[in-house]
């Protein structure tokens, strides 16, 4: 099809990456392709209706009226929050698994399967809110019972949560199939923490069919009533695990990333390792943030989920958001690559857009997303971000400033070494993520502004220039709407600018040979012949990695926490100038 | 090399672990233990927290407790002033059934939330200082019931915060706080 599958396999099927080394075979990257290829049209489709929805916000635009903005938001939360991120996140698993491994895709057939029943689920999803209907109404991500939504709706979330398991399989069988053969033999860390990442996906997906399921029998009537408090709870396993994916996968894209395009090495595989254990068992659990100001759980729930169990969470991010940039200093200084406190980053490969979006990713995450996050997981905290745009401005910088770049920079990783294409144009591939992350950071920051100093609520289509039916409003907080209004506009132009590239590049680029990529590796990691790393120079002069100096890493973590601190100092003090609510 | 996408060569449990690594993982415990140690002092010393009593009910359960509540209290120009300091506050499309209110500061008041019909989101900010807000989630089915002294006289607007239908951005109303007496 267009070639878009073909690539210089041996007689084997087999073909040697020039900027891995890895051994890539055709079943492997095929689906890889066709994964990664769907999750970009998700990404299209979903991203018009950023822009419908964020000229909506911006009451000065005032674009949609109130039944179509809720359709809009409805459409852009389920296109893009679950299915650009789980099509995406199925090309991963196949590229941490069998990839890596340098192992066949086993079950070629159920991948076909999954791919097929994913699209089915995701197609009716789209189709159920098209079509939504009284008593019907809008099911925004989270479809809140009793406000019923379309029968269709749900059954098409059923659909496509068991097509991702469906695809989830060969991944699965593969590392069985790796493990009998290998006995004994540790697997490596990419794919340590893919398999972390398709066991918290299936304990999510095992929560979204019983909160889909018992939202259906309620809604056909097989059952008589529904408990709002219970399906929120049910419901949150897969409206907050979906999350958990998508940050894990994320971690798992910043090691392989940061390694193959800037020369991080593992400084310490033992600390790394225990920090994905820690997700495993305590991430899922940070979904109690959703339920924080709600009447149907205890205290004493809340307080275990949000602190005994969440911290492990926390604290696992914190051992990523030192290892990660570690590796990147002790790698490059190993190979000489830049002196002094800083050297090591200001020399990295700023040019090449999956670096510079793979980096972005990390310090956005972390400073925008990460902390907020821990913010609105305070069980008193909550109360002022819950259902305020605040709470939008954290799950976009998560989501979107962590999750989305880093998939954007190795969907550019997949375009120059999987479809073997050049990038139609360099400089706009370069310049891309600086502008979409810079602009799409402020927009953020804004949500989070008039969200908790304002109060101004999310899933609503007006509240800051009118509230219908009284002379109150919001309209203090329009000036930063303002600033919001025009940054997510740049922000949506920085995304249709990747999708140009990235669709453009696959379509036209020019078609490139073995070799051509040598300018994707950092100098000195991995040879553009494929010649075994092993038996590189670096290695031999090599002292073990942990031994490297890794102060500038420190220094910039020091920064982070410092950030924490201050915003944590400000966040409770907002909230102490409050009147006296509660027992 | 270390190289996540290769197995990890010889005994790599025991490798060493760089100092400031160590020095940043002790850092970390450090601070997720403030971060739970000040949310637990808050929940007991702290003025604002989400806790209170709930109670199963149902809808038309509520609407009786709503009924007496009303009755009892007396109907001004401004609003409903309760007769005690029980205060009943009902989420219904598009509406808030017991608004508005009119309280004194400086007296804790229990107010009763629950819905009618589907979730709703009770957003309350007072109309000088809109930084100060708070939400609480609204459920049918359930009566909480959180205490609340106002210490600043004034208006305070409520505002529907979770999607309820196509109606939901008109879903507001007031609560007039007036001098303590
Ligand atoms: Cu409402």
């Amino acid at each position: 099809m267009l070639g878009l599958f073909d690539n210089d396999y041996g007689s084997d099927g087999f073909r040697q990456c020039s900027v891995t080394g890895l051994q890539i075979h055709q079943s492997v990257e095929k689906y890889v392709k066709l994964f990664a290829l769907t999750a970009i049209v998700a990404l299209l489709y979903g991203g018009i209706f950023a822009l419908t929805v964020a000229m909506t916000r911006w009451e000065v635009v005032g674009l949609l009226d109130a039944g179509d903005f809720y359709t809009h938001l409805s459409l852009h939360a389920w296109n893009l929050l679950i299915f650009w991120m789980i099509f995406m996140e199925i090309a991963i698993l196949y590229v941490g698994g069998p990839m890596v491994l340098g192992r066949k895709l086993p079950l070629e057939r159920v991948a076909q399967l999954g791919w097929l029943t994913m699209v089915a689920g995701a197609l009716l999803v789209n189709y159920a809110i098209w079509t939504t209907s009284a008593p019907d109404q809008a099911p925004l991500l989270t479809s809140y019972a009793p406000l019923p939504s379309d029968p269709l709706f749900y059954t098409g979330a059923i659909v496509f949560l068991l097509g991702a398991t469906i695809s989830a399989l060969p991944f699965f069988t593969a590392l069985w199939f790796e493990k009998r053969e290998n006995p004994g033999q540790t697997l490596p860390l990419v794919t340590f923490g893919a398999f972390i990442t398709a066991i918290i996906a299936v304990e999510a997906i095992l929560g979204g069919l019983a909160a889909f399921s018992y939202a259906l029998a309620w809604r056909i009537e097989l059952i008589g009533s529904i408990d709002a408090a219970l399906y929120r709870q049910l419901y949150w396993i897969v409206g907050h695990g979906s999350q958990q994916i998508n940050l894990v996968a994320m971690i798992v894209v910043w090691y392989f990333l940061t390694h193959v395009v800037g020369g991080a090495e593992i400084v310490s595989e033992k600390v790394s390792r225990t920090a994905f254990i820690l997700y495993l068992f305590f991430i899922n659990l940070g979904a109690a943030h959703h339920l924080l100001s709600d009447p149907a759980v205890s205290t004493g729930w809340r307080i275990f989920n949000t602190s005994y169990a969440f911290y492990g969470a926390t604290f696992a991010s914190l051992i990523h958001a030192f290892a990660i940039p570690a590796g990147i200093e002790a790698g490059r200084r190993k190979r000489g690559l830049g002196g002094g406190l800083f050297g090591w980053l200001t020399g990295a490969p700023w040019k090449n857009p999956i670096f510079s979006s793979t980096i972005f990713s990390i310090i956005l995450f972390g400073f925008l997303g990460g902390i907020t996050g821990v913010l609105m997981g305070q069980l008193q905290l909550n109360m002022t971000w819950h259902n305020t745009l605040a709470t939008v401005g954290h799950f976009h910088a998560t989501v979107v400033l962590g999750t989305t770049v880093a998939f954007m920079g190795l969907s550019y990783f997949v375009i120059r070494t999987m479809f073997m294409r050049a990038f139609i144009s360099p400089k706009l591939a370069s310049i891309q993520p600086y502008f979409y992350a810079g602009a799409m950071s402020i927009a953020t920051l804004m949500l989070m502004y008039v969200g908790i100093l304002y109060g101004v609520p999310r899933r609503t289509s007006e509240v800051v220039e009118n509230i219908p039916g009284t002379d109150f409003s919001l309209a203090a907080a329009g000036p930063l709407f303002n600033v919001f209004g025009i940054f997510a506009l740049l922000a949506i132009a920085g995304g249709v600018l990747f999708l140009v590239i990235a669709v453009g590049s696959v379509l036209f680029g020019k078609k490139l040979e073995p070799g051509d990529n040598a300018d994707l590796t950092p100098d000195g990691l991995v040879y553009p012949d494929g010649g075994d790393v092993e038996t590189a120079d670096v290695e031999e002069e090599g002292n073990p990695v942990h031994t490297y100096d890794m102060r500038g890493t420190f220094v910039l973590c020091l920064i982070f926490l410092g950030a924490f601190v201050i915003t944590y100092v400000l966040n409770w003090y907002l909230l102490s100038q409050l009147w006296q609510i509660g027992a | 090399m270390s190289s996540p996408l290769k197995p990890p060569e010889g005994n790599w449990w025991d490798q060493a672990v760089n100092r400031r690594e160590s020095i940043w993982l002790g850092l970390g415990v450090i601070w997720s233990l403030v971060l739970f140690g000040w949310m637990s002092i808050w929940t007991r010393t702290g003025d604002q927290n989400p806790i209170g009593e709930t109670y199963r009910v149902t809808e038309a359960e509520f609407q009786e407790k709503m009924a007496a509540y009303k009755d009892a209290a007396e109907e001004t120009e401004q609003g409903l002033v309760p007769d005690d300091t029980s205060v009943y506050m009902a989420g219904v499309r598009f509406a808030w059934d017991g608004a508005p209110v009119v309280l004194e500061a400086d007296t804790q008041y229990d107010f009763h939330l629950s819905s009618y019909d589907v979730q709703h989101g009770f957003s309350l900010r007072p109309e000088a200082t809109l930084s100060k807000q708070i939400n609480l989630q609204i459920l049918p089915g359930y009566e909480w019931v959180v205490p609340m002294t106002f210490d600043e006289p004034g208006t305070y607007h409520i505002i529907c915060n979770e999607f309820c239908g196509e109606g939901h951005r008109s879903m507001h109303d007031t609560i007039i706080v007036t001098e303590a007496a």
